[in-house]
Parts: structure tokens; C-alpha cells; sequence
């Protein structure tokens, strides 16, 4: 009943190469769990809500997510996850984008952010602040599945 | 058109005080016909009251004539009769008097006089005569007396007298009509001068009244004229200005949406530029293995790739793109602080400089400098953040750009001027050539040598601010004689709406 499972990492971005950089710093950081792109808000938000591998039926996710994607806006997706019930709502989103902009960073908190992280054009900081993302798995809470909360 | 209004109001001015005139001198010739007229009828009807008293004085002097001649016949014919020469005496005392007068009143006429002298001497023959008829009947011969009567041709004389008496009264009579006609003439006179008077004061009235009226139209139309042209131009202002908020927003947000879309693919060229660097360092090991282990495996190119050309493109496209993403921070900075909402606040200037003099006191001692304050500076109401940014950009430029070897005098004066501070930062720096004075306030662009860090930014910021603030800025100088950037900033700046 308990089984142990890992947490899936669902990654929201557009940019194919920021995908691979986070990818590349993700592995880095020592962390194996499974990642899976989308590069854009729609099928994100179908594999959210309705695949069967997806945290709505499936196991405890992390989103990472990008909130300039071609077909919405990140915030809509962030509104989405954070708006609904249950497991889904309970996922952690780390926003990831070049967006430093103050009103943007507290728009993304006041939806339920969790975690707010600028990709820096600097590269070394990049990695840092992505491998400090596996610390971050490392603490987190698995919610669990069976709704005992 | 105000110009035209003035002119037709002085016009107007002169004419209304030209009919002014017109009424009051007519009022005045009305007086004096008045006074005039007045003045003669009453000499006329003087004139014509004495011609009735000569006519009176000729007819007093005829009746008592007549009595005398009828008594004294009477007399004649009844001497016993005393009663006939009571009368006869009577007239005769009476006459001389009645001629007297007669000859009072015709003292102003030289016919009426020859008429008289010779009237007087008919009289005085007629006189004779009866004196000596009455003397005869006194003699007791009263029939010589009688005969004498008829012989004496009595009849004539006074036939004579009578004709003479008729003459006089004739000729008075037709003073009298032309007494009475003058006087007629004068009343004429005087209802025509009223008559003329009338109708030029009511010409006067009418005209002033219908320029006042039609000037008083003009008046009204040129107010609503005015006030349409008003209000159109408070709607053109409204729209110009909804037109330029529009125009800048529509900038702020490119600039914004540029800067942001700008920094994505940067992301990636810095990222993969950090990976490949890291790949290159096993492959440069390897090389070096290569050459302790095998040198003939490895040639002079790969050597040179993997520890020059490698290193060098890397470092190249580093620095770049470390530059690309300062440049875009500095676009993403200026439409933040475009889209930044200003907060006016009272704004004590001198306090502000002295604290970028703290912030700079090393730099300023490092550079040999001081920053001075000359006179008062005028007290505003501005966004302090805004001011604060503008003065600190000039003064850090300032002293940024001294002359080497020479002591840096760094100046902040001002003053009010018009409902405006003027905001002096003036140094003895190196000064800009004057065909970079405009230059030097676009983004990225700088000027002179190019010995001193920075992205050309501070001073299209600062003129980006100063805009803001519904302010002007512009630069005096030479090269090697300094430069003094002057800052026009209105006194107060109205509080605005946030910028959506």
C-alpha cells in the first residue's frame, strides 16, 4: 500500500534549450528522478489532470514551470494547479523564468508558488540555483496519494 | 482676433464718445437758440407794445384835436354856452402834452419825426387861429368871429392835421406788422432750432444704440467663439495627450517585451558557451596527455585549437554576451523606472547632494575632488527617487570624467526662475566637443575617450527621468573646459495617475 515512489519532475518550457541546460543541472545535482518536458501548457495541463502517470491519478510530482509558453501563460497554468483539489493542488511549482520583475515574482507567490527562481544569464549561477532545486526534492513533503491528510 | 477685439473697443470707445459730443453740443445750440430767440422776441414784442403806445399817443393827440375844433365851433355857434369853452380850454391845455408824448415815443424813428415837426407846426397854426376866433367872440364880434370860421378855411388846416395824424398812424401801423411778423419769425426760429435739436439728439440715440447693440453682438459672438476654440482646444490637448500616454506605453511595453525575449536566447548562448567550456577542459587535458604520452599522435592544430583557439572564442563570446545582457538590463531598467508611479514629495536638494557626497567621498578622494554647494538651492516638490537618481548620475559623471592632474571641482547651484528650479552641476572636467551635446543623452552612446568603464546609460536615464518629471535638460561645454549640465524642473510636479 505504501510503496515507496518517486517523485516525477514536470517540466513546463518552451525554450528546448533551457530544457536541456536544466536537464543537464538537474543530473548534475545527483538527482535520477524522472522528467518529463512539455513544451507547452496544453498537453502540460492534460498530463497534469489527466494522464494516468500524472499527479491527479499517479504519484507525487514536481512542476517546474516557465511562464512564457507559446499557448498561455505560465500564471494560468500556476492558477490551474494551484485552483484545484487534492493531490494536484498540493504539487509544488517552482517558477522558472527570466522574469525579475518584482510585481511578477509576488503575482507568482500570491497563486501559490512555491519557489521562485530567475534564470540568470550568468551560467554558474544557473547551475547553482538549479542544483540547489535537489535539496529542495530532497525536503519536500511526498503528499500522500491516499489522501490521509 | 484679441488684437482685432482691442482695436474695435477703442473704436467703439471713440465713437460713442463722438455721439456724446454730437448730443451735448446740439444740447448746448439748443440753449443758446433758446436764450437767443428769447432775447430777441422779448426786444420784438418791446418793440411792438411801443408801437401800440404811438398809436395811442396819435390817437390821444387826434381825439383831443378833434374836441378842440368841434367845442370851438360850438362855441361859435353858442357863445352862451361856457360849457364849449371849458372844453376848448380844456384840450387846449391838453394838447401840448399829448404832442410831447407823441414826440417821446417817435424819438427813435426819423420819419415819424419830420412827420411830427411838421404836425407840430400845423398844429400851432391851428392854434393861432382858434385863438384868435375865440378872442374875436370874447370882443363881443361874434359874427366877424363867425366869418372868419368859414373864411379862414378852418377845415384845411385840420384836413392837414388829420392827413399828417393818418400818415403817422399808418406808418406805425406797418412797424407793427413788421413787429409782429419778426416776432412770429423768432418763435419759427426758435421751434426750428428745437425741431433740428430733437431729431439730431434722437439720431444720436439711435446710432449710439445700434452701435452698442451691434457691438455687443460682436462681442457675443467673438465669447462663443472663443469658448468653442476653448473648448476644442482642451479636447485636442486631451486627445494629444491620450495619444503620447498611448505612444509611451506602447514603447514601455516594447522595451519591456524586447529586453524579456532578449534574455531567453542569452540564456542558452551563456549556458552552452559554460558547457562547452567544460568540455573543452578534458579535451585540452587530453591533448596534454597526448603530448607527454604519443607527440607524434597529435599535431600542431589540435594543440592549437584545444589551448588557443578554443579558450579565446569562448572567452570572446563571454564577454559579449556578458555586455548583450548588461545592455538589456539597462533597456529592462529604463522601462521599469518609466512604468515606476511618482510619488511628489517636498524635497530639501542640499541634503540630497549631501548624502551623494557621502556615497562618493572616496571615489571623490581617489579623484582629487570636492563637491560644492554654491548659494541656496531651490526647495521642490518632486519624486525624491527620481531627483535623487538624476543628480547622482551627473555628479558620478562628473567625477567619472575628470582631468587627470588637475584638482576636480564639482559644483551643484540653482535657482528659481518662472515657476521652474533651475538646477546647475557644473565641473572643470574634460568637458564634451558641441557636436556630442545631444549624442551623449542617447542610450548607449558615449563620447570623447574611451578610457573609463560603462554602457553609455546614465545619461539617457537621467534624460528619460527628467522627462518624466515634465523637466529639461541640456549641456554646456567645450572640450577641456568643463561642462555644466542645467536642469529645468517644474517647482511643483502634479501628483498622476499610475500607470496601468
Amino acid at each position: 500500500m505504501n510503496a515507496p515512489q518517486s517523485v516525477n519532475i514536470i517540466m513546463i518550457e518552451d525554450d528546448e534549450g533551457h530544457a536541456r541546460l536544466i536537464e543537464k543541472n538537474i543530473r548534475r545535482a545527483g538527482i535520477m528522478n524522472e522528467i518529463r518536458h512539455f513544451t507547452d501548457g496544453t498537453s502540460a495541463l492534460d498530463f497534469i489532470f489527466g494522464d494516468a502517470a500524472g499527479p491527479a491519478c499517479n504519484g507525487p510530482a514536481l512542476v517546474l514551470l516557465d511562464l512564457n509558453l507559446p499557448d498561455m501563460s505560465g500564471t494560468d497554468i500556476l492558477a490551474k494547479i494551484k485552483g484545484a483539489d487534492g493531490a494536484v493542488k498540493r504539487t509544488p511549482v517552482v517558477v522558472l523564468t527570466t522574469t525579475d520583475d518584482s510585481r511578477e515574482v509576488q503575482r507568482c507567490y500570491d497563486l501559490g508558488a512555491n519557489v521562485y527562481i530567475t534564470k540568470p544569464v550568468n551560467y554558474e549561477n544557473f547551475a547553482q540555483a538549479i542544483r540547489q532545486l535537489g535539496l529542495f526534492l530532497s525536503v519536500i513533503q511526498v503528499p500522500d496519494p491516499s489522501g490521509a491528510a | 482676433m484679441m488684437a482685432g477685439s482691442n482695436g474695435s473697443d477703442d473704436n467703439l470707445g471713440r465713437r460713442l464718445t463722438g455721439f456724446m459730443a454730437v448730443g451735448f453740443i446740439a444740447l448746448i445750440v439748443v440753449g443758446i437758440a433758446a436764450a437767443w430767440t428769447t432775447h430777441r422776441s422779448a426786444a420784438h414784442i418791446r418793440w411792438l407794445a411801443h408801437s401800440y403806445e404811438v398809436q395811442n399817443a396819435i390817437l390821444d393827440a387826434r381825439q383831443i384835436v378833434e374836441r378842440g375844433e368841434t367845442s370851438r365851433r360850438g362855441y361859435l355857434l353858442a357863445p352862451e354856452q361856457r360849457d364849449f369853452l371849458t372844453i376848448y380850454r380844456n384840450s387846449t391845455v391838453a394838447l401840448p402834452a399829448a404832442m410831447k408824448r407823441i414826440r417821446h415815443l417817435t424819438r427813435d424813428n426819423p420819419s415819424q419825426q419830420q412827420l411830427y415837426a411838421r404836425l407840430l407846426h400845423q398844429v400851432s397854426l391851428l392854434a393861432m387861429i382858434r385863438d384868435r376866433s375865440i378872442a374875436l367872440v370874447f370882443a363881443g364880434d361874434i359874427a366877424a368871429a363867425r366869418a372868419a370860421f368859414d373864411t379862414e378855411h378852418s377845415a384845411l388846416p385840420m384836413a392837414r392835421i388829420r392827413d399828417t395824424l393818418d400818415q403817422m398812424a399808418d406808418a406805425e401801423r406797418r412797424l407793427l406788422t413788421i413787429r409782429e411778423r419778426d416776432v412770429i419769425d423768432g418763435e419759427r426760429l426758435f421751434y426750428a432750432v428745437l425741431v433740428i435739436a430733437a431729431v439730431l439728439l434722437g439720431m444720436v440715440s439711435i446710432v449710439s444704440l445700434l452701435t452698442i447693440l451691434g457691438y455687443t453682438r460682436d462681442l457675443t459672438q467673438s465669447r462663443d467663439a472663443l469658448r468653442s476654440l476653448n473648448a476644442n482646444l482642451e479636447s485636442m490637448v486631451r486627445d494629444r495627450t491620450a495619444d503620447l500616454t498611448r505612444a509611451n506605453d506602447e514603447i514601455q511595453r516594447f522595451a519591456y517585451i524586447v529586453s524579456h525575449d532578449l534574455r531567453s536566447p542569452l540564456v542558452n548562448v551563456m549556458g552552452f558557451t559554460a558547457e562547452l567550456e567544460s568540455a573543452a577542459a578534458p579535451l585540452r587535458a587530453l591533448v596534454d596527455r597526448v603530448d607527454a604520452e604519443a607527440p607524434a599522435l597529435a599535431d600542431e592544430a589540435a594543440r592549437f585549437a584545444a589551448r588557443e583557439d578554443l579558450p579565446e572564442a569562448i572567452g570572446f563570446i563571454r564577454a559579449s554576451t556578458q555586455k548583450m545582457d548588461r545592455l538589456i538590463n539597462a533597456i529592462l531598467q529604463l522601462s521599469r523606472q518609466g512604468r515606476r508611479t511618482l510619488a511628489p514629495e517636498p524635497l530639501d536638494l542640499a541634503r540630497m547632494v549631501d548624502q551623494i557626497r557621502e556615497t562618493l567621498a572616496h571615489r571623490l578622494s581617489a579623484a582629487d575632488a570636492v563637491l560644492e554647494i554654491e548659494g541656496r538651492l531651490p526647495s521642490i516638490v518632486s519624486d525624491r527617487f527620481a531627483v535623487d537618481q538624476i543628480l547622482s548620475n551627473l555628479i558620478e559623471n562628473a567625477v567619472k570624467y575628470l582631468r587627470p592632474g588637475v584638482p576636480g571641482r564639482i559644483v551643484v547651484r540653482g535657482r528659481p526662475e518662472a515657476g521652474r528650479a533651475i538646477i546647475e552641476v557644473a565641473d572643470n572636467g574634460r568637458g564634451i566637443a558641441p557636436s556630442d551635446h545631444t549624442r551623449i543623452f542617447d542610450l548607449f552612446r558615449r563620447s570623447g575617450a574611451q578610457d573609463r568603464p560603462g554602457e553609455g546609460i546614465g545619461l539617457a536615464t537621467v534624460r528619460a527621468l527628467v522627462f518624466r518629471l515634465g523637466g529639461l535638460i541640456d549641456v554646456e561645454s567645450r572640450l577641456d573646459e568643463g561642462a555644466t549640465f542645467r536642469l529645468s524642473l517644474p517647482t511643483t510636479l502634479a501628483s498622476q495617475e499610475p500607470t496601468p
